[in-house]
């Protein structure tokens, strides 16, 4: 599903990542693990394409990377549900209109829409807020808005760049719990956290980034 | 491509921003206002120009004691050239005949001439497109070449005037209209490219959740439209109310005003005018959109 080969990024004179190879496969949950600034943001940011690499080939689903025109940027971005760092939820929509974006981008028609943000509200325990605004939910409760915007228009692969940074220990094996249940139905999960909490005893895969070298992988 | 959602989003973008939506909507509309009295301007003249044509004519003033042999040569010379429509032959009884009718009570003014002092002449009726100072200069100029031809009238100060002033009105307002237009796009380009650069983190993230260039688009494009749709109603508005106000009324005690023709239908466009305008600004301010 997600295939590197040889991929470095450079940003100035800065190496971000180093000559990465990997592969995930269609519905495995994997997790990348390394200190701030190892490179798992831009590891991501290079699978929706919100930066290109400077060398190495990447593969997505069907899309090769590199060869991909422009005019089809969003449309690999519609497989694919991204939960960010900083969230990026719009301020001025409440969290319904929120979730609800990732379907309209989609064309999805309000009955449905209306039907498919409920249900991910309640997946992330968060149908009573569905018309607070973001300003007014605490930091672990707009991280799982923008986990239900990642889920809500089902992708075949969901990136999660340190999606439980801003919650306590409970919460965040909620998120986790919440994850598994959505790798279960198929979906292809990538996970960047520093936090090695979170996959300890998962039995999944974990990809080791230092410096923006692929130092090993091992089982969490 | 969800169009309502497009149309909720530039909804609720004028009334966010809808103070600067307000004074780029009234600047439209002041710009249209200003386009709409200067085509009137234009088009009146236009008008009286094309009807200039009817009461047109050049005169032939012709040399005493021409034979009938004579006149007949004249007449049939002036008939071949293809500008012109209609001649007609006055004799200078005739000529006589009619200004003592235009002079009516005043003749008494000719009593003291004895011998009619009036030469016989030719009426030269031209075609209407054939009005204008170089055809009629090159006419008369040929005209003045034929043989028992004394001298030539036509008004050519006026009629040098009253097409100077339509071809100056034409340039000035075609200036002016592209000046204003091109004043027009701007407002709504700056407007849009402000909101656009207001709107540029929540861009980003359309951008990163799949969203198309016409999604991104759409709902500035419809703003612009707006804009300029309402600009345009307004200046409509305006521009009847000018009409109502200024000209229905005066014409009442200044009957000048009573000869200004106002085309209502053609104002009509006017929001229309508008709303193409704003598209045009919001399609140059967004630009190309890079992913």
């Amino acid at each position: 599903m997600i295939h590197f080969h040889d991929v470095s990024k450079h940003y100035d004179n800065q190496t971000a990542l180093r000559k990465i190879t990997f592969s995930i496969d269609k519905g495995e949950m994997v997790f990348v693990t390394g200190l701030s600034g190892s490179g798992k943001t831009t590891l991501l940011k290079l699978i929706y394409l919100a930066e290109k690499p400077d060398e190495g080939n990447i593969s997505v689903a069907e899309w090769e990377i590199d060869k991909l025109e422009e005019s089809s940027i969003p449309l690999l971005r519609r497989h694919i549900g991204v939960v960010f760092q900083d969230f990026r939820l719009l301020n001025n929509r409440n969290v319904f209109d929120n979730v609800a974006l990732a379907l309209r981008i989609r064309g999805v028609n309000e009955k449905e829409l209306k039907t498919r943000v409920f249900d991910s509200l309640k997946i992330v325990n968060l149908r009573h807020r569905a018309d607070s605004y973001p300003h007014a939910l605490s930091g672990g409760e707009q991280q799982r808005v923008a986990i239900a915007r990642a889920i809500v228009s089902d992708p075949t692969i969901i990136l999660a760049d340190e999606p439980t940074g801003n919650v306590d220990p409970d919460t965040s094996a909620g998120i986790i719990r919440t994850f598994k249940d959505i790798n279960a139905r198929g979906a292809t999960i990538l996970i960047a956290t520093h936090d090695r909490a979170l996959f300890k005893n998962t039995g999944r895969r974990v990809l080791r980034l230092d410096s923006g070298n692929l130092t090993g992988e091992e089982i969490g | 491509m969800a169009f309502p959602y497009a149309f909720r989003l530039a909804a609720r973008s004028i009334l966010y921003e809808k103070w600067i939506n307000l004074l780029s909507i009234l600047t439209i509309a002041a710009g249209l206002l200003f386009i709409a009295i200067t085509a009137l301007s234009v088009y009146n003249i236009d008008v009286t120009t094309k009807r200039l044509p009817e009461k047109f004519s050049v005169m032939l003033y012709l040399r005493d004691n021409l034979s009938g042999k004579e006149l007949e040569n004249i007449i049939n010379t002036v008939r071949k050239d293809d500008t012109v429509k209609r001649v007609k032959y006055i004799s200078r009884d005739e000529a006589m005949k009619e200004l003592k009718t235009t002079l009516k009570d005043t003749k008494y003014v000719l009593d003291g001439l004895g011998e009619n002092p009036l030469p016989d002449s030719i009426e030269v009726k031209l075609k209407d497109e054939a009005v204008s100072p170089d055809t009629v200069k090159r006419l008369t100029a040929k005209l003045r070449e034929i043989k028992g031809v004394d001298e030539i009238e036509y008004g050519e100060k006026f009629l040098s005037s009253i097409y100077s002033l339509k071809v100056g009105m034409n340039t000035i307002g075609i200036v002016f209209v592209i000046i204003m237009s091109a004043g027009m796009i701007f407002v709504c380009y700056s407007t849009v490219k402000i909101l656009f650069y207001r709107k540029s983190e929540e861009i980003e993230t359309y951008k990163l959740l799949g969203a198309t260039k016409g999604f991104i688009r759409a709902p500035f494009i419809i703003e612009g439209a707006v804009m300029g749709f309402i600009g345009g109603l307004l200046s409509l508005i305006g521009i009847l109310s000018l009409y109502y106000t200024v000209i229905f009324r005066l014409s009442y005690t200044i009957p000048l005003f009573k000869t200004i023709i106002f085309p209502i239908n053609i104002s009509l466009y006017l929001p229309l005018a508008g709303l193409f305008l704003g598209m045009t600004g919001a399609v140059i301010a967004i630009g190309r959109i890079r992913y």
